[in-house]
Order: structure tokens, then sequence, then C-alpha cells
């Protein structure tokens, strides 16, 4: 069946300016500027001012949708929530080196960009990964064998984490056992909220 | 995005079927696809919203109004008036005459367009002239 009409709304902060035009979204804020384009979506974006309170609200509405259509609303407001947040207190994910035996060896080069790994299980083999485009990677020094991941745009930042992680998968060895890789351990933002 | 909604009293033009191109009132909503639709020479009958497209106009009745409080409601908001001096509206009466001219007006009409043509030819080349010189 057809819902006629299903809308949600969300608050935008002041500190972050919002741009909307055909879809594509442009946030700006005091990390930097994000876009996001929803073309793929049908559904009809637009910025109101709040008459109560005067705030900025973002709106999104979905006409004639169906079940799956009405559902990408709340998908897409948690995106423009993603790109506010990484904007104004940027994304900063941890990674812990988890071995057994043979301790993983990682360098960072190219000016915290990208990430070696060598000595994975004792392998010869090295590991090169690159970060995805403004993500920079960083050895946590009061920590051991941790990594620090920053970056705005969590898309990224998480990929490369998960880039990071596949490249340290132990092959043919039971993985219950040969618990070794580099593991996301905490996922959190730059800017710490007190 | 959406300015012209679907609501009691939207004036619509009809572009399907045997009521081509009258102007009707939406006074009912029937189902997702359909509404009841009226207008002062017609029976009230019931359209799919496909066969019609919305204006800008409006009236103000409430739900399936008798046909004398709908003709009220019409001069009230003076909608012959309205839809005539609109531009869309102008444009479906040009289009009529058109094609509704027989050949006699057509050969008159191929004449003022010469005419026409002949002026603004001659206005552009004195300007041509003003700018050259």
């Amino acid at each position: 069946m057809k819902t006629i009409l299903s809308a949600d709304t969300m608050d935008i902060p002041d500190e972050v300016k919002i741009k909307i035009k055909a879809k594509i979204i442009e946030v700006e804020g005091p990390r930097g500027k994000l876009t996001r384009n929803f073309k793929h979506l049908n559904l009809d974006f637009q910025l109101i001012t709040d008459e109560a309170t005067g705030k900025k609200k973002l709106k999104i509405e979905s006409w004639f949708g169906s079940r799956k259509t009405t559902a990408a609303i709340r998908t897409a407001l948690s995106h423009v929530e993603n790109l506010i947040k990484g904007v104004t207190k940027g994304y900063r994910y941890k990674m812990r080196f988890v071995y057994a035996h043979f301790p993983i060896n990682a360098s960072i080069t190219n000016t915290n960009k990208s990430i070696e790994i060598r000595n994975f299980l004792g392998e010869k083999k090295v590991r090169k990964v690159d970060m995805l485009g403004g993500v920079s990677i960083v050895r946590s020094e009061k920590v051991k064998d941790e990594l620090i991941l920053d970056g705005n745009d969590i898309e990224l930042v998480s990929r490369s984490a998960a880039l990071i992680n596949q490249k340290c998968h132990v092959k043919n060895k039971d993985i219950r056992k040969f618990l070794d890789g580099i593991y996301v351990s905490e996922k959190g933002t730059i800017v710490e909220e007190e | 995005p959406f300015k012209r909604y679907v609501e009691i009293g939207r004036v619509a033009l009809v572009n399907y079927g045997k009521d081509y191109g009258k102007l009707v009132v939406i006074v009912d909503v029937i189902d997702q696809n359909r509404a009841l639709v009226d207008a002062p020479d017609m029976v009230r009958t019931q359209m799919n919203f496909k066969r019609l497209s919305l204006t800008d106009i409006t009236i103000d009745i409430k739900r399936v109004p008798k046909k004398k409080t709908l003709i009220a409601a019409m001069e009230a908001a003076d909608v012959k008036n309205k839809w005539e001096n609109s531009s869309w509206g102008r444009k479906l009466i040009v289009q009529k005459r058109r094609a509704s001219l027989n050949d006699f007006d057509r050969f008159k009409l191929m004449l003022a367009k010469i005419k026409r043509a002949g002026l603004v030819k001659q206005e552009l080349a004195k300007l041509k002239k003003q700018t050259t010189a």
C-alpha cells in the first residue's frame, strides 16, 4: 500500500551551515566541509525554520511511498546527523593489535596517511594500507599497540578501519584459536563532550 | 516541492475523456485514486486523478455542496475570470482559436505575420546601423 505522505524532521545546531540543492547536501562546520549525494532516494529535502523556537530544521518528506521508501526517511536523517557530527566533533576510531606470540610491527608512513604492517603471525608478507581521503592514522603514545584513526567523514574513517582489519585476517587456521589481528576497540569522536 | 494539493475546493482541468478541457471542482475524495468532481454545467461524477490537471485556483466550499452553493462559491472566488487571465488559461484560449481557423483566417494570419516580421526587421536594421556607425 502507498502511504500518502510520511515526513520527519531533525534539528540543525547553530554552528553548522547546511546547503541543499537537488538532493545534494553540503554541511559546513568548524572542522571542515562534507557533501553527500542522495539522488538515489526518492525523497523531498527542505530546510525550514521552526516558528515556535526559531531554530533551523531539516524536513524530509516521502509522497506515495512504499514501506521501503518510507524507511529511507529515517536513514537519510541519520546520514545527515553523521555529517553534522563529523563536521563539528569529528570521528575517532581506535584499533588495538591482538597477538599471541608474534608482535605486530606497524609503522606509519606518508605523513600519517598509510600504515605498513609487518610480522603478522610471523609472516614475511608486508601489508600496506592507504587511508582514504581526509583520514589520518597515528600510533597512540600512551597506550601500547593502539592505532587512532581520525577524520570527518564517518564512512571513510570506518571503511579505513575495516580495510586495516581485513588485511590482517588469518588464513588456513582455526580462527577460534588464532585470534590475532587488528580490531576496532572504540568508536568515538575527536572532540570530547564533558 | 509540491504547491498544488488535492483538496476539497481545488479547481482542476480535465485532460482526458468525455469532458476534455472542462474546469471542474474537486468536491470529495473517494479513495487514493479517485475524486468526486463537479462543475456548474455537468452532473456530479467520479473521476480518476490521472484525468485531472490541478490548477492554482481553489474555492471555499464544504464537502459535497449542493449545486446552488457550488455555483455561488465559484462566483465568489471569480474562477472564470481568474482562469481566463492566467497564463495557462490564456494559452488554452489561443490554442482553441488557432484550431478553429478557416482557410481565409489562415490567409489573413499569414499576411499579418509577414507584416509584423517586416516591421521587426526594419527596427533591427535601424539598430544595426546605429551600432556600426
